[in-house]
């Protein structure tokens, strides 16, 4: 089928396998490597992407779901060479390790902060704690998440 | 970019089938249906590795009791039986279903019990040990048994007032790194490429060409997480084989169902027999542990074997003895696992410790003083203690946690407080031959700047950052002036692999083995260059200048065109043998070096529920010297969050029939964030003589103790002691119960 979107701001056109994920089209059809999967069954978050500005995870979805909508992958963070706030606030806080989970953590913290700019640490453990980190431990995530809170903020003044 | 990113020209996809049941026979096989399928590429059975003569079927660097794919029998669940390549993943996964093997079904062991008792069913039936250290049982499951014995045990426990005796396990778990277990190769006229996510990129390729009789490179991208799993080696010569098979590279990704199938941590069950004075002066220990190595000993049989020299603990005790069985089952292999069996063994003599204290009258931190070891003692293994401060580790971490409160102890929701400590003491992996000494080259290249050469694979531990920034220091630039470049042997020097917290030290010592003769090259050239004394030159980011203001200099860029393009320097590091003290005596090396530390747990515990919640952990190590602080503590943090997985909930549950029933996270749930506690971790710095700037290795040291603070914690709010983790609500509650506490 032919899937029509909005992928990082720019309209895409595709031919797809009606059956095959979100997940698996922007992975291998766009080649957007940045999504990653892990579970496959909406558990990890590794592969958290937004969908209309709202989480969601990429293997549990069609493909086909997502005809028309808007999809903003961790490609479509960064402009160009300039790091997005929540990325920057990862780097300068170690709130990565491996980095696998990173982009998904990064998509998160981008859709909270856009709900909740000013978020407590207990709101942040509620809206990221479905998320897996297998390296960190959290706490340099939970800091990261502060600290970009602290940059969106910052930016937007 | 990690494997999965990775595109080939021309590369094909392998799915594998995998056996249904943990022991059976294979009578037939029959893929003729599977190879007719359009799209398929071909099938690799037993009959085609057979067939191939080139090909040693069987691989292993302890046992060679892997097979390429099953050959005469399966032996757990998942084990892999055929492959399949196809035009793409979906093609290859249809076929699987297509092939028809005919199994004749065996009974099974499934835990070490089962496996120990007499006249059990054997996994294995004839032994094939390569490594000159083990000792199998002939005519049993017990793949290697061995003791370490220091003084004289029986009289220990005729010397003790009180004697203690308590045993323990710990069930399987899996490390559940994200990025899945994968492998692409190649396989050319001359050479085998293989690009693989696994952590020993050498030994790996010192094992295939063994098997497939041709020379073989190992290229190791960005790995997403290994914590043991991707230590050794399962994948690899599959792919090779089916790569072979097919003539075109062949990629495999295994899912994360059938990574539970191909790697656990394995399960251990122990008993502790402790003999003490009334005062609480430890006298003897008799420590016997079993680990289930499961269905093949990839590298369970040595790791077991490793942890003797610390399954006493970080104590000095005058007569000890320790037992260690490696025992086959019909589970997945098991694989090192983020400081294992040390964990599990610091669990037991930890917990053991906390009854000792309360049975004796005596406070747990005063009855640990007592008894830890210090510098200038000789440990069960015979090596001298050189930067030990054990004490120092269990002090700071009592001290963060902050004076205990009286009352603190019932809190007004119906939960109860408690805190527990634990110490602990690791060993790391070291190599008996100069020969598998770890390599590094630093190099000065054509622009100026320099190029570190490491074996090490990154995954997320910093080890870039720790090879920069001692590369740069012992050249003596600017940490901007170096790159990296790791995890290609064709690229870089031997190193012996990615783990038990090796690569500062060992990575560490020879890149500044390097970087310190590449320095005293480029003095020396700079020195004829400028017709002037190498003791009034000086380095700069820019070249070498002479001291002063007379600005004559030379660039990097004109030494290395003045010596061919490049300069490089080699340097390794092999500390093993022996170490001499300075009035002349010898005391033998089992570990390089040593690593000390303590944890402190606060834990609420409901009456109601069973539901413990970690409260706070407070960590102290001994690094040595913290080349990268904020990296080490986050490595520290990690490990501890780690280990709550295995403390509380995690569990793998094999049902009767021997299938795996955890194999989603749906019923295997980790860590998230609402599981993180509060940290206090602290970096204690007394340097080791031996270790570059003092470091020595830490990785792997911050879950090791985990287990065993939470258990005493629970213990010091409910007074019931439990011999098992994980510690879930269901168990918590039938120990409150059945003690009526
Ligand atoms: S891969 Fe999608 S939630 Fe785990
Ligand atoms: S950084 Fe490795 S999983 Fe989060």
């Amino acid at each position: 089928m032919q899937l029509e979107l909005t992928l990082n701001g720019k309209t895409e056109r595709r031919e797809i396998a009606p059956h095959h994920t979100l997940l698996d089209v922007l992975r291998d059809d766009f080649n957007l490597k940045g999504t990653k999967g892990y579970c496959h069954s909406g558990v990890c978050g590794a592969c958290t992407v937004l969908l209309d500005g709202k989480p969601i995870s990429a293997c549990i979805m069609l493909a086909s779901q997502t005809q028309g909508k808007s999809i903003t992958t961790v490609e479509g963070l960064a402009e160009g060479e300039n790091l997005h706030p929540v990325q920057r606030a990862f780097v300068e806080n170690f709130g990565l390790q491996c980095g696998y989970c990173t982009p998904g953590m990064l998509l998160l913290t981008v859709a909270l902060l856009e709900e909740n700019p000013e978020p407590s640490k207990e709101e942040i453990v509620d809206y990221l704690g479905g998320n897996i980190c297998r390296c960190t431990g959290y706490a340099n995530i939970l800091k990261s998440v502060q600290a970009a809170a602290a940059l969106v903020k910052e930016a937007s003044l | 970019m990690y494997l999965a990113d990775m595109d080939m020209p021309g590369m094909a996809h392998a799915k594998v089938l995998r056996s249904p049941f943990p022991h059976a026979r294979i009578v037939s096989i029959d893929a003729s249906a599977a190879r007719a399928l359009p799209g398929v590429v071909c099938v690799l059975t037993r009959d085609e590795v057979l067939a191939d003569s080139t090909i040693d079927p069987y691989y292993g660097y302890v046992y060679r009791d892997v097979p390429i794919v099953a050959i005469d029998k399966v032996r757990h669940e998942g084990d892999i039986v055929a492959v399949v390549v196809a035009e793409d993943e979906e093609t290859a996964e249809d076929a699987l279903e297509l092939i028809d093997v005919e199994y004749d079904e065996l009974a099974s062991v499934m835990d070490i019990d089962a496996a120990m008792a007499k006249g059990a069913i054997q996994v294995h039936e004839v032994f094939k040990p390569i490594a000159p250290e083990l000792r199998p049982v002939e005519g049993t499951n017990i793949c290697h048994h061995s003791t370490l014995a220091k003084g004289d045990i029986e009289q220990g426990f005729r010397e003790a007032d009180h004697i203690f005796e308590d045993s323990y396990s710990a069930p399987a778990v899996q490390h559940c790194a994200l990025e899945l277990h994968g492998c692409i190769a190649s396989v050319g006229d001359d050479e085998i490429t293989v690009w693989t996510n696994c952590q020993s990129p050498f030994p790996l390729r010192g094992e295939l060409q063994r098997m497939f009789n041709k020379p073989a490179r190992v290229i190791v991208p960005y790995v997403g997480g290994g914590f043991g799993s991707k230590s050794r080696d399962r994948l690899e010569a599959v792919v090779v084989a089916a790569a072979k098979l097919a003539g075109r590279p062949v990629r495999l990704l295994l899912t994360q169902e059938e990574t539970f199938q191909t790697f656990i941590r394995p399960a251990l069950t122990c008993t502790v027999r402790t003999g003490v004075k009334s005062d609480g002066t430890i006298v003897a220990r008799h420590h016997r542990f079993a680990v289930d190595v499961g269905a093949y000993s990839i590298s369970g049989a040595r790791s077991a074997n490793n942890t003797l020299k610390v399954a006493t603990g970080p104590y000095r005790i005058p007569h000890v003895l320790v037992e260690c069985d490696a025992v086959y089952t019909n589970k997945p292999p098991s694989a090192p696992y983020r400081g294992l069996p040390t964990t599990q063994h610091t669990m037991a003599y930890e917990t053991q410790l906390d009854r000792i204290a309360n049975e004796l009258g005596l406070d747990p931190i005063e009855l640990r003083m007592k008894n830890l070891l210090v510098e200038g003692d000789v440990h069960v293994t015979g090596d001298l203690l050189r930067s030990v401060h054990a004490k120092d580790c269990l002090e700071k971490v009592s001290s963060s946690l902050g004076p205990q409160l009286k009352g603190e102890a019932v809190a007004s929701n119906g939960t109860i407080r408690g805190r527990g400590f634990s110490c602990s003491i690791k060993y790391t992996i070291t190599p008996s031959e100069p020969t598998l000494a770890t390599e590094a080259g630093v190099e000065l290249q054509e622009d100026g700047l320099f190029e570190i050469r490491i074996g090490t694979v990154n995954m997320g531990q910093g080890v870039d950052t720790m090879a920069a920034a001692i590369g740069a220091e012992a050249v003596g630039v600017p940490i901007e002036s170096v790159r990296i470049l790791h995890s290609d042997t064709a690229l870089v020097p031997q190193d012996h692999g990615t783990t038990a917290s090796r690569a500062t030290f060992h990575t560490g010592n020879a890149v500044l083995d390097a970087g310190t003769k590449l320095r005293a090259e480029l003095l020396s050239t700079a020195s004829d260059l400028l017709e002037e004394d190498e003791v009034r030159l000086e380095l700069s980011a820019a070249g070498v200048a002479v001291a002063g203001s007379s600005g004559r200099s030379v660039s990097f860029v004109d030494i290395a065109r003045h010596r061919g393009g490049s300069l490089l320097a080699k340097g390794e590091c092999w500390v093993g043998g022996v170490y001499t003290d300075e009035s002349g005596k010898e005391y033998p090396i089992a570990s390089t070096f040593w690593t000390f530390g303590s944890v402190g747990a606060e834990v609420e515990v409901s009456r109601e529920t069973g539901e413990i919640r970690v409260l706070r952990i407070a960590a102290a190590a001994n690094v040595g010297k913290a080349v990268n602080p904020e990296q080490t503590k986050a490595q520290l943090e990690g490990g501890v969050t780690f280990d709550l997985g295995p403390s509380l909930f995690e569990r793998l549950v094999w049902g009767d029939g021997g299938q795996l029933m955890t194999t989603t996270l749906m019923d295997y749930p980790l860590p998230t964030l609402h599981t993180m506690p509060e940290f206090h971790v602290d970096l204690l710095e007394f340097p080791y003589d031996q270790g570059p700037y003092g470091a020595n290795g830490v990785g792997e040291m911050g879950g090791v103790m985990v287990p065993a603070a939470i258990i005493n914690a629970v213990y010091d709010a409910t007074g019931v002691l439990f011999h098992e983790v994980p510690l879930t609500p269901e168990t918590v509650l039938a120990g409150l119960e059945a003690t009526g506490a």
